[in-house]
C-alpha cells in the first residue's frame, strides 16, 4: 500500500472535505487486497439500519474474509423481507467517501472551509473529554447536550453516558421531529404508546390514517395488512395521499386538507354518536370527559366538516359507518406523519378517540395491547431499557431539562428532549457542548438559525458515516461510526425474540456508536460503568434482564432466542388491574380512564379537549399547502442519497409532486425547473406532475442538502409536541 | 424439463422499488442500467396509479436470438434467455429487434470510477458486467439452477412476482396463469412472463357509482 506522508495529507486536507477522498481510497483498496479467492464464503448476520424504523429487518450477509460480499433476508427473521434502502446498505460500506478516521476542525467555525485534518482516537478522546470537564466544571454538566439522531442504534449507549455524566438534556430525533410527537398524545389519551395493532382473526374494519405501510413497514405492517384484506376486512384509509395503500386496501379513502385532522375526527364522531354506533358502557365507564366530547363534535355536520377538510360529507358517513357498524375495528397511525402541524397534538388525539368511542380498545381483533411486552424493556427497544439507560437517575434531574418551561407536557411525558428551540437554548447560554450521534441540522425548520447556533457553542462533535457539510461544517470534531456490518450492539429485540449480530471488522479506524459512548465513558473516570469500552458485555448486562448473554444469542443465530411469556394473552386488561403500575383497574392517565380532557394538558393550561384549531392560513400569494416528507421507499432523511448510487438513480434529484391540474394551471411540465415558495424561504426543484398528490396540495421529499424544503418551514411550534409544521404551510410554485 | 416463467400481479405492486434493488445487488449491474423498472402508470379518471414492474420477459420465440450476428444470446433447456456477454460485440441488434426494449448496453462508467470495491473483486461471474456489452435480466439463472427463486422474486414485499415452472400443473405460478395476460402477445413472442390486471378499474367504478348515487 502506497504510503500517504503526513506532508501529503495536510496538503489534501486543507482543501475541505472533498479532498479527504482520495486518501479513503487507499483504505478502501487494502480492504479490497483482503478479498481473496483464498477466503471461503461465509455467513454473517446484521440488522439494517437503512430506514430508522424499529424493530429493525434482519440481513444474512455472506463473507470473504473481513469483506462483505452479497446479502440477503434472514430466513426465519419475523420481518419476511428487505427493502430496496437494506439491498443499498451493500454499496454503503464501501463507499470511497466513508469517512475512516476521527477529523477535527483547525479553522475558526464561520470559515468557509473548516479545515479538517486527520487525528488520532487519543487526541479525539482528550480533546472531547477535556472540553467536557471544563464545561461541567464552569457552567455545570446540565450544558451539556447528548444527542442521537439517525440510525437509533446509540441510543441505549449515549443515555448511559449523558446519565452518568451527569446532564438530563439527551434527546433525539424522535423527540425533535419523529415519534414522540404521537407518542405523547398516546399517552396523554390512552395512558400507554401505541400505533395500534396488525389486524387480528377477529378484526372486522381497520381505520388507517396517515402512513402508508408498503413505504414505511414493507416487511412487517404490510405483510399483516395484506392478509387481512383478503380476509374481507373493511379498510378506511385517510391519507391526502394517493398511496398504494389506499389503492389496494381502502374501501373508503378520505383526502383531507392538512392540519385538519383533528375536525374530521370529530366529523366522523359526529356520525358515530348521532347514528348510534358507539359503544355506550365503554363510552360511560371509560372515557373520562365523554359528555365535553360529545358536546363538541355536535358542531362538526358533515357539511361543516367537508367546509373544513375538502373531504365530502357523503364520504365521511360512510367511513363512519363502516368502521363503527363493522366492529371489532383495528387501527394503524403514523408514528409521526399526522404530527407535523401546529395543532400536532390535539389532532393526534382526536384520531385515537374514534376507536376509543366504539369500545375497541384492547378488545379481541381491536386496537390491542401486548399482554406480555418483554420484562425491561419500558415500551420500544429503540428507545433502551430504562435500568440500563439510568431513566431513575435522569428523572430525579427532570427540574434541568430545558425543555420545561417551553413545552411542559412533553417535557413531563418524556425521557428524551424536544431540541426545535435549540437556537434559543444555545442563545441563552444553557446549551454550551453538543455531542451528537448521527446529527442532521436539516431536521430542524430554517436550518441556518441552528447552523448559526452551533457555531457559537464551545464544542461540538458529531459521529457519521460521510461527511455531510451542512451539518459537518459546523462542528468542532467529526468521528468515524461503523455501519450496521460493522456492529455489534445493539442486538435485535422483536416482541419476546432476541437475535445477534456477527460482524465484520470496520474500515479504517470507524468505531461502533457505542464503543465510542463507552470509551468516552471509561476516559470520563468510569470504567466499571462502561465495562471497560467491551460493547459485548454492555450487552450481556442488559441480556442479563432475560438471563441469557450474547454468546448464547449466537449459538443459533439464525433462529435467535425466545424468551416464553409469562401470562396467558389477555383483553380488556384495563377491567383487571393489569395496565396501570399500581395494579389498580383503569388505564394508565391521570382519571384512569381513556382521556377526551386531558387532566395533564389541563394542569399546563393547553387546549385539554382535542380540538381543532386552524394553523396556517392560504392565500392568493400561497395558494397550496406543502406536504413535506412524504414517504419515498427509497429515501430515508437525508440518507440514501450519496450514501447508496444505487439508491440515488432511482431519483437523482429533488421532485416536487404537484396534482396534473395545478400544474397544467401555471404552464408547468414534468421536469420543468420550478420555484417552491413560501414567505419563509425558497427552492428550486423539478415538477412532477402526478396523481399521488391531490388538487391544491404539493409534496416533496425533506433530506435534499441542496434544496433544503425547511427552509420553506417556519420556526413555530405546537404547544403540546414543540412540533414544526412540516406538512401544513402555505406555498406557492412557479414555473422557473 | 422445467420451463420457467413469471407472474406480476399488478393488484399488489406498490411500487416499492425492492425488486430493483434486489436485481442490482444480485448481479452488481452497470450505472443506469436496472434490468428490473417499474413504470408508474396514472390514471386521472380513476385516481389510481399502477406500478408495473418490467423485465426481460424470457420470450419462447425470443427475437433477440434470431437478431444477434454473433450468437451471443440464446435460450437455455429450461426456458431462461441468456446472453454471453463475452461474446457480445455490441452491435445493438438485440436492443433493435426486442420488440419490450428490454437489453441495454452496459456503459463504461463504474459507481465509484478508479475505486477497487471489495465486493466486485473475485466476484462470481454472473456478477461480472463488461463495458460495452449487452446486458438484461438472467432470471437470476445462477440461483435457478441451485433451487432459488430469482432474486426480485425473493425481495419482493408484496410476493407480486410468482416464479415457477409452467409446465408444471401443480406449480403456484400455473394455478394463476389463466387470470394473466401476455403483453404484446400479436407479436409473436410467447413471453414467459405474464401479468395479473389490477382490479383497480372495478374498484374506482364502485366508488364512482358510489358518489353520484
Amino acid at each position: 500500500m502506497p504510503k500517504v506522508t503526513r506532508r501529503a495529507f495536510m496538503k489534501v486536507a486543507g482543501v475541505g472535505a472533498a479532498a479527504l477522498a482520495l486518501s479513503d481510497r487507499l483504505l478502501v483498496s487494502r480492504a479490497g487486497a483482503q478479498a481473496g479467492a483464498q477466503d471461503k464464503e461465509e455467513a454473517g448476520y446484521t440488522i439494517c439500519d437503512g430506514c430508522n424504523g424499529v424493530p429493525f429487518c434482519g440481513i444474512k450477509f455472506y463473507r470473504r474474509g473481513d469483506i462483505v460480499t452479497r446479502i440477503e433476508p434472514w430466513p426465519g427473521f419475523p420481518t419476511a423481507t428487505l427493502c430496496s434502502k437494506a439491498y443499498g446498505t451493500l454499496q454503503r460500506i464501501y463507499h470511497p467517501q466513508r469517512i475512516k478516521y476521527p477529523m477535527k476542525r483547525t479553522k475558526p467555525k464561520g470559515s468557509p472551509d473548516p479545515g479538517y485534518v486527520r487525528i488520532s482516537w487519543d487526541e479525539a478522546y482528550d480533546m472531547i473529554v477535556g472540553h467536557l470537564m471544563r464545561i461541567r466544571e464552569k457552567y455545570g454538566p446540565h450544558t451539556v447536550f447528548f444527542y442521537v439522531g439517525d440510525p437509533k442504534e446509540p441510543r441505549t449507549a449515549v443515555q448511559r453516558l449523558a446519565a452518568t455524566f451527569g446532564s438530563v438534556n439527551y434527546g433525539d430525533e424522535s423527540s425533535t421531529a419523529c415519534r414522540k410527537g404521537a407518542n405523547t398524545a398516546e399517552v396523554l389519551t390512552y395512558g400507554y404508546g401505541t400505533t395500534g395493532s396488525p389486524p387480528g382473526k377477529d378484526t372486522r374494519s381497520m381505520l388507517i390514517w396517515g402512513t402508508n405501510p408498503p413505504y414505511s413497514g414493507p416487511a412487517n405492517d404490510w405483510q399483516e395488512l395484506l392478509k387481512a384484506k383478503e380476509r374481507g376486512v373493511k379498510f378506511v384509509v385517510v391519507d391526502p395521499r394517493n398511496t398504494p395503500t389506499a389503492t389496494i386496501l381502502a374501501d373508503i379513502h378520505l383526502q383531507p386538507r392538512l392540519n385538519t385532522t383533528a375536525a374530521l375526527a370529530a366529523g366522523v364522531m359526529h356520525v358515530i354518536f348521532k347514528e348510534g354506533l358507539y359503544d355506550e358502557a365503554f363510552c360511560a365507564k371509560w372515557i373520562h370527559g365523554i359528555d365535553e366530547l360529545k358536546e363538541y363534535v355536535k358542531a362538526f355536520t358533515p357539511e361543516k366538516t367537508e367546509e373544513i377538510t375538502w373531504v365530502p360529507a357523503k364520504k365521511i358517513v360512510d367511513a363512519a359507518r363502516l368502521y363503527a357498524g363493522n366492529g371489532p375495528g383495528g387501527m394503524k397511525t403514523s408514528p409521526q406523519g399526522t404530527t407535523h402541524d401546529l395543532n400536532a397534538g390535539n389532532n393526534h388525539r382526536a384520531i385515537l378517540m374514534i376507536p376509543a368511542i366504539c369500545g375497541y380498545i384492547d378488545v379481541a381483533g381491536g386496537v390491542e395491547d401486548p399482554t406480555n411486552p418483554l420484562e425491561g424493556l419500558g415500551g420500544n427497544w429503540s428507545n433502551g431499557p430504562p435500568v440500563f439507560c439510568m431513566r431513575k437517575k435522569m428523572n430525579d434531574m427532570r427540574e434541568h431539562r430545558v425543555d420545561n418551561k417551553d413545552f411542559p407536557a412533553f417535557a413531563e411525558l418524556n425521557f428524551d428532549v424536544q431540541t426545535n428551540r435549540m437556537v434559543e437554548y444555545i442563545k441563552e447560554g444553557r446549551v454550551k457542548a453538543f455531542l451528537a450521534w448521527g446529527l442532521n441540522m436539516m431536521i430542524w425548520p430554517q436550518t441556518q438559525e441552528y447552523q448559526k447556533a452551533f457555531e457559537s457553542l464551545e464544542f461540538s462533535m458529531a459521529v457519521d458515516f460521510f461527511y455531510r457539510p451542512w451539518t459537518h461544517n459546523y462542528v468542532d470534531m467529526v468521528l468515524p461510526g461503523a455501519v450496521n456490518y460493522e456492529r455489534l450492539a445493539p442486538f435485535a429485540v422483536h416482541g419476546r425474540k432476541l437475535f445477534g449480530r456477527m460482524p465484520v471488522k470496520p474500515v479504517g479506524e470507524c468505531k461502533e456508536d457505542w464503543q465510542i459512548a463507552l470509551e468516552i465513558g471509561v476516559r470520563l473516570g468510569h470504567p466499571e460503568i462502561f465495562f471497560n469500552g467491551n460493547v459485548e458485555a454492555a450487552c450481556d448486562d442488559i441480556l442479563k434482564m432475560w438471563g441469557v448473554n450474547y454468546a448464547a444469542l449466537r449459538k443459533d443465530i439464525e433462529k435467535g432466542v425466545v424468551i416464553p411469556p409469562k401470562k396467558p394473552n389477555t383483553y380488556r386488561k384495563y377491567e383487571v388491574g393489569m395496565m396501570r403500575q399500581d395494579g389498580k383497574p383503569g388505564f394508565p392517565t391521570p382519571s384512569g380512564k381513556v382521556e377526551a380532557v386531558s387532566l395533564i394538558l389541563k394542569k399546563h393550561g393547553l387546549t385539554a379537549l382535542p380540538e381543532y384549531k386552524e394553523g396556517l392560513k392560504t392565500s392568493q400569494e400561497y395558494p397550496l399547502i406543502l406536504l413535506s416528507g412524504g414517504r419515498v421507499p427509497y429515501i430515508t432523511h437525508s440518507k440514501w442519497r450519496d450514501d447508496a448510487p444505487w439508491l440515488l438513480e432511482l431519483q437523482p434529484q429533488p421532485l416536487l409532486d404537484i396534482h396534473p391540474d395545478d400544474a397544467a394551471k401555471r404552464g408547468i411540465k414534468k421536469g420543468d425547473e420550478v420555484v417552491l415558495k413560501s414567505q419563509w424561504g425558497e427552492i428550486r426543484v423539478k415538477a412532477k406532475p402526478t396523481i399521488l398528490v391531490r388538487h391544491g396540495i404539493v409534496g416533496i421529499m425533506h433530506g435534499w442538502s441542496k434544496a433544503n424544503v425547511n427552509q420553506l418551514v417556519p420556526r413555530q411550534f405546537d404547544p403540546i409536541t414543540g412540533y414544526p409544521p412540516f406538512k401544513e404551510v402555505p406555498v406557492q410554485v412557479i414555473k422557473a | 424439463m422445467a420451463r420457467y416463467g413469471l407472474i406480476v400481479d399488478l393488484n399488489v405492486c406498490t411500487g416499492c422499488m425492492t425488486c430493483v434493488l434486489a436485481c442490482k445487488q444480485e448481479n452488481l449491474t452497470k450505472p443506469g442500467i436496472q434490468w428490473n423498472k417499474v413504470l408508474e402508470l396514472e390514471s386521472p379518471t380513476l385516481d389510481q396509479i399502477t406500478y408495473v414492474r418490467q423485465a426481460c420477459m424470457h420470450c419462447d420465440h425470443p427475437p433477440c436470438v434470431e437478431a444477434c450476428p454473433s450468437k451471443a444470446i440464446s435460450k437455455r433447456a429450461d426456458g431462461i434467455v441468456l446472453i454471453d456477454q463475452k461474446k457480445c460485440t455490441g452491435s445493438k441488434t438485440c436492443i433493435d429487434a426486442c420488440p419490450y426494449g428490454v437489453p441495454r448496453l452496459n456503459p463504461k462508467e463504474d459507481y465509484f470510477p478508479g475505486n477497487a470495491i471489495p465486493y466486485e473483486q473475485n466476484a462470481a461471474p454472473y456478477r461480472i458486467q463488461l463495458a460495452g456489452k449487452a446486458s438484461k435480466c438472467t432470471l437470476c439463472a445462477h440461483r435457478v439452477d441451485k433451487g432459488k427463486e430469482p432474486a426480485c422474486v425473493e425481495g419482493c414485499p408484496s410476493k407480486a412476482l410468482i416464479f415457477g415452472d409452467l409446465d408444471d400443473p401443480k406449480s403456484p405460478i400455473r394455478q394463476r396463469l389463466w387470470q394473466s395476460k401476455q403483453l404484446l402477445a400479436e407479436q409473436g413472442t410467447h413471453p414467459k412472463v405474464s401479468y395479473i390486471a389490477p382490479k383497480n378499474a372495478f374498484r374506482g367504478s364502485e366508488q364512482k357509482i358510489l358518489e353520484n348515487r
